[in-house]
């Protein structure tokens, strides 16, 4: 017995030496700093960032970390809330440990870091807030310390507003999204979107994000008859929505974002949003080689399926180890400027670059419900 | 303007609306027996949803027994935090009892974030998705159960308070609790049995919501703001005026949300408060008939 103890710790060591030499000791841990909403309203997307952010750092440090160093990032709470958001981005900027800021994920604490990284010079690469905003006050906006990897809600629109006006159904759009920046970067999106075509919103209403019921709004809208209904609500406010759609008996295609991997399965399969149309930066579906291998080892490692944030977090987070290999060294001058020149080769088929508001530029998946199944109708780069 | 599209608003105001009665008539008992301001109520209502979401899916019990389990031990666990925290206040310390359940409130949401994540849960079964539909009307029937469990718990609490020797003992600590002592009422057992009544509430508050809304640890702040603000109109401890503000301020929420942006529905309940609170400080219905 104490033989085969001894065998064990010495195949350990032997592990620990062979990744020690895998990440030559060239100097400390490069860190990476994230703000992240991990309790609050939106934790499960907040974990699911995380969950795409620890993979991403745990592949590249399985093969070597970056220039010779082993890479770590630190997950800060922010509960959604840009007050907590900067009281802990504000905390980390000034550990100065950090080479770069990570995400924010709700769109009104991106905007809100924004200023800070700004003022102390050092990258903050978004992963998942979508306002159209990050991106207009970024680069030649201003900001130009502020990457944004995911697509702006504009482009995502456009691409969606687009491809229902081929069908004639980009007309008489209601809309009803949560009282955020994200739910208002939605209603902005669609209504200019919408002008390029010369239609407008058939109308526009605000929740406040946690409030349960929506039978009185369903029931207007409903009642208004609109051709379509785009849906701006993520995690409990989504699965009221749907919940209670389904009740009064739905009746109006949804479109916009609604995030139709997130139905309740009971609802997708009573064919109830059969003929609801959805843009989204990602679905698992997407069938390229490089998507399936990130939802097997993504699902295999966290025991469930990646969603949009995950993908996001984990592409964003490749990128940026990518632009520190590239830069040579952890100066944050230098990570920015090769950030800009970025040429990521994107699991979705595609090659990333940053544009001149340092917005990245990927597919986009328009998705429809048929048969009660999401269908993969097509992608078209933002 | 189809008058269908009122009815429906009207109905789905009447069952929200006896959806919050609800949750404030136990927060108002808690107040009006003990002057305590329990912050904690919403947790308790959360922790009543959750309890029913695991009972529903780990067991075959239907949607009744649940509901008798969940306000069961609701009730036991109004015994316990009164045992356990409230009674230390002896009936003093309106401060105290303020930071004390804010401070619990905070546990129990935080401890239900680490146990039971924030990923909303939903109770599916049979009945999820059946309506009754009259004309152009629908009512989801898990809704017309919250509102037939909460008028039952209305007539229930109603007759406790005034037709039997507890609620008389009930009464009489709420109005002074040191004459109640005199004649040989123990305050410190109405007061504990106020508190599990209280909780039990919210309990069955939570056990027949599980199915309706999606069960997660920040439930409870949803309702319990409008539930301080229904029971400050109704006249803070009066449980009738609660009850009755609740089911106005539910129709009339829904009426406004047919015609106006739901940023203005949602304000209603807190300017109607402010402005009780500047013009009529006692409620609409006054203290004098408190529980």
């Amino acid at each position: 017995m104490a033989s085969r103890h001894l065998q064990s710790i010495a195949v350990g060591a032997a592990l620990i030496l062979a990744a020690g030499s895998a990440i030559a000791q060239g100097g400390p841990p490069i860190v990476i700093g994230s703000s992240l909403p991990l309790t609050g309203t939106v934790a499960s997307f907040g974990q699911h960032s995380r969950w795409g952010a620890e993979m991403a750092i745990a592949e590249a440090n399985a093969k070597g970390g970056v220039l010779g160093r082993k890479i770590e990032i630190d997950f800060h709470d922010n509960r959604c809330n840009p007050a907590e958001a900067v009281k802990s981005v504000t905390q980390m900027l000034s550990e100065k440990k950090y080479v770069a800021i990570h995400d924010g994920l709700c769109s009104s604490v991106a905007l809100a870091i924004m200023p800070l990284v700004e003022r102390a010079g050092i990258p903050f690469v978004v992963a998942n807030a979508s306002a159209t905003s990050i991106a207009e006050k970024s680069g030649v906006g201003g900001n130009k310390w502020t990457f944004k990897v995911n697509p702006t809600d504009a482009s995502l629109l456009d691409a969606l507003i687009r491809h229902l006006h081929k069908d004639g159904k980009a007309s008489g759009i209601a809309f009803l999204g949560e009282d955020s920046d994200f739910g208002r970067a939605g209603s902005d999106g669609l209504t200019q979107a919408l002008a390029k075509l010369n239609l407008k919103l058939a109308s526009t209403d605000y929740f406040q994000k946690g409030a349960p019921d929506f039978t009185g709004i369903f029931t207007r809208i409903k009642a208004a008859k609109p051709q379509q209904l785009a849906l701006y609500a993520v995690s409990a406010d989504f699965q009221n929505a749907m919940r209670q759609w389904a009740q009064l008996g739905g009746g109006v295609p949804l479109t916009g974002r609604p995030l139709v991997d997130q139905v309740p399965a009971e609802i997708m399969a009573s064919g109830l949003l059969d003929g609801t149309t959805s843009v989204q930066p990602y679905d698992p579906s997407v069938d390229t080689p490089g998507n399936k291998a990130f939802v097997a080892a993504f699902t295999a490692r966290n025991k469930t399926a990646p969603i949009l944030v995950s993908f996001e977090s984990y592409e964003s987070i490749q990128i940026l180890i990518d632009a520190i290999r590239r830069a040579g060294k952890t100066d944050p001058a230098a990570i920015r400027d090769a950030l800009a020149a970025t040429k990521f080769s994107s699991i979705l088929g595609t090659t990333v670059e940053f544009d001149q508001n340092n917005l990245a530029h990927n597919n986009a998946i328009i998705l429809t419900i048929r048969g009660g199944k999401v269908v993969v109708l097509g992608m078209s780069k933002t | 303007m189809d008058p269908s599209f009122l009815l429906q608003l009207l109905l789905n105001g009447i069952v929200i609306g006896v959806i919050y009665a609800l949750i404030a008539m136990g927060l108002s008992l808690i107040f009006g027996v003990l002057e305590i301001v329990n912050f904690a109520h919403g947790e308790f209502y959360m922790l009543g949803a959750m309890l029913a979401y695991f009972v529903a899916s780990s067991t075959t019990l239907g949607y009744w027994p649940t509901v008798a389990i969940v306000t069961a031990t609701a009730l036991c666990l109004g015994f316990v935090l009164y045992e356990a925290l409230l009674a230390s206040l002896h009936g003093e310390g309106f401060e105290r009892s303020i930071l004390l359940t804010l401070g619990l409130s905070m546990v129990l949401q935080n401890g239900a974030v680490f146990l039971f994540t924030t990923t909303p849960k939903m109770i599916a079964g049979s009945l999820t998705y059946s309506n009754i539909v009259l004309g152009g009307l629908r009512v989801p029937v898990l809704r017309l159960y919250a509102l037939g469990l909460g008028l039952a718990a209305f007539a229930a609490l109603f007759l406790i308070l005034h037709r039997t020797r507890i609620g008389k003992a009930m009464r009489g600590v709420a109005q002074n609790r040191d004459a109640a002592l005199m004649v040989g009422i123990d305050p410190r057992a109405v007061s504990r049995l106020a508190v599990a009544i209280g909780i039990g509430l919210s309990g069955l508050a939570g056990a027949a919501l599980a199915p309706v809304y999606a069960v997660d640890p920040l439930m409870g702040s949803a309702f319990v703001f409008k539930a301080f603000a229904i029971i400050i109109i109704g006249g803070l401890g009066n449980i009738s005026g609660a009850a009755l503000a609740a089911v106005a301020l539910g129709v009339l929420e829904s009426l406004m949300s047919g015609f106006l942006p739901l940023v203005l529905v949602d304000a209603f309940a807190f300017v109607a408060m402010i402005a009780i609170l500047l013009f009529r400080p006692q409620g609409l219905f006054g203290r004098g008939v408190r529980v």
